[in-house]
């Protein structure tokens, strides 16, 4: 078995790059952009995730077009709760790289790691040259399981196993993928001041072929300082059995005239 | 007249008709400088006279400190007038848009 692993380790350092290798991604970043995931399809241009009507145009098939179709109409109903209205739940990924608050992308030799301000959400991006887990060794996450590589400055990774409808959300305006998607990512820095990721997702349950999506990300001050965001700090705002978003006064009191 | 907000990080603003917006004139009870949003209680008198306790509801603070707001922003005492969002139940609550404070300084929206 040391023996075994003496022989990994060597494999692995054989393979990673130096630190001097790494591209200076130092931040944090924010998103350009509001918080709808697919700007090239927006409808109505400009739209806001959190105005009901907006909608994007994923390559669904029929089936989840109408899924998407029922949760705009859930939506509009005021009835399609985020996710992460239940503080703790994690955004997941693709959904933390499309949040409003800093990320910070922080390459090392073995893993790329991406913090959110937005939380909790922290994705690991394993670059040590290994695989991902066979079928048995892993199950839906928030955040998936990520390896990676380099090419040139860019990072290219493959995210699969992640937690699909039901779980998570890609934005408000009710857009859902399925536990079998597959997201390929290109993270490079595009110039200065701006971060570029590229994603092509493949889902054979929920499209019926890739989807490209593109996320740019601006550098926030030097210096500026990543904050806390503890949900659960003071949520005055549950979610009912219904799947309304309440809101209370300071004593607890449900103010909705329900 | 709609306006576009620095969107909620937590959760969707339906409960509020951002068609409408309302002047809440009053003083500051609490201003709760608080994740995951947050909220400003002021006492308004209403048309019988008597005083209420409105929650006008804010963004998150990470980002309303990097755009100049600190936990001081509101005291409780300050005479304030607040424009919001109401709530499409008639609820006492509303979504932020802006204060104008006793010296005439605004914050948000508050044309």
């Amino acid at each position: 078995m040391i023996v075994g692993s003496l022989a990994y380790a060597q494999k692995i350092d054989d393979q990673l790059p130096g630190w001097g290798d790494l591209p200076d991604w130092a931040g944090p970043w924010q998103m350009t952009s509001n918080t709808v995931f697919d700007q090239a399809t927006v409808d109505p241009p400009g739209g806001s995730s959190n105005t009901p009507g907006t909608r994007e145009y994923p390559p669904y098939n029929d089936e989840w077009e109408a899924k998407y179709a029922r949760n705009r109409e859930l939506v509009r109903l005021g009835r399609f709760p985020d996710p992460i209205t239940t503080c703790g739940i994690p955004a997941g990924f693709l959904r933390m790289l499309n949040l409003p608050g800093g990320i910070e992308f922080v390459a090392r030799p073995e893993q790329v790691w991406i913090l959110t301000e937005d939380g909790p959400n922290t994705m690991r991006i394993y670059t040590d040259g290994r695989n991902h887990p066979v079928d048995n060794d892993r199950w839906p996450t928030y955040a998936g399981w990520s390896v990676g590589h380099w090419e040139g400055d860019t990072l290219v990774v493959e995210t699969i196993g992640l937690k699909g409808d039901g779980d998570t959300i890609l934005d408000r305006t009710g857009i859902v993928l399925s536990e079998q998607a597959k997201v390929t990512t290109r993270i490079r820095r595009k110039s200065g001041d701006l971060m570029e990721a590229r994603f092509t997702i493949e889902d054979p349950v929920a499209l019926n072929e890739l989807w490209h999506v593109v996320i740019e990300y601006r550098r926030l001050e030097p210096g500026t300082w990543m904050l806390e965001f503890a949900c659960a700090e003071n949520n005055r705002n549950p979610v009912d059995s219904l799947g309304r978003t309440l809101t209370l006064d300071t004593d607890g009191n449900v103010l909705d005239q329900l | 007249m709609v306006f576009t907000l620095p969107v909620s990080a937590h959760h969707a603003a339906s409960m509020f008709d951002r068609n409408e917006s309302v002047d809440l004139v009053g003083k500051i009870v609490e201003f709760q400088w608080t994740n995951p949003h947050i909220w400003i209680q002021i006492s308004v008198e209403n048309k019988d006279g008597e005083l209420e306790e409105w929650s006008i509801e804010g963004g998150v603070p990470n980002r309303l400190y990097r755009s100049g707001w600190r936990p001081n922003s509101f005291v409780p005492g300050q005479s304030v007038t607040v424009r919001g969002f109401p709530m499409r139940d008639g609820g006492r609550a509303a979504l932020f848009v802006g204060a104008k404070l006793e010296d005439g300084s605004t914050l948000g929206r508050f044309e």
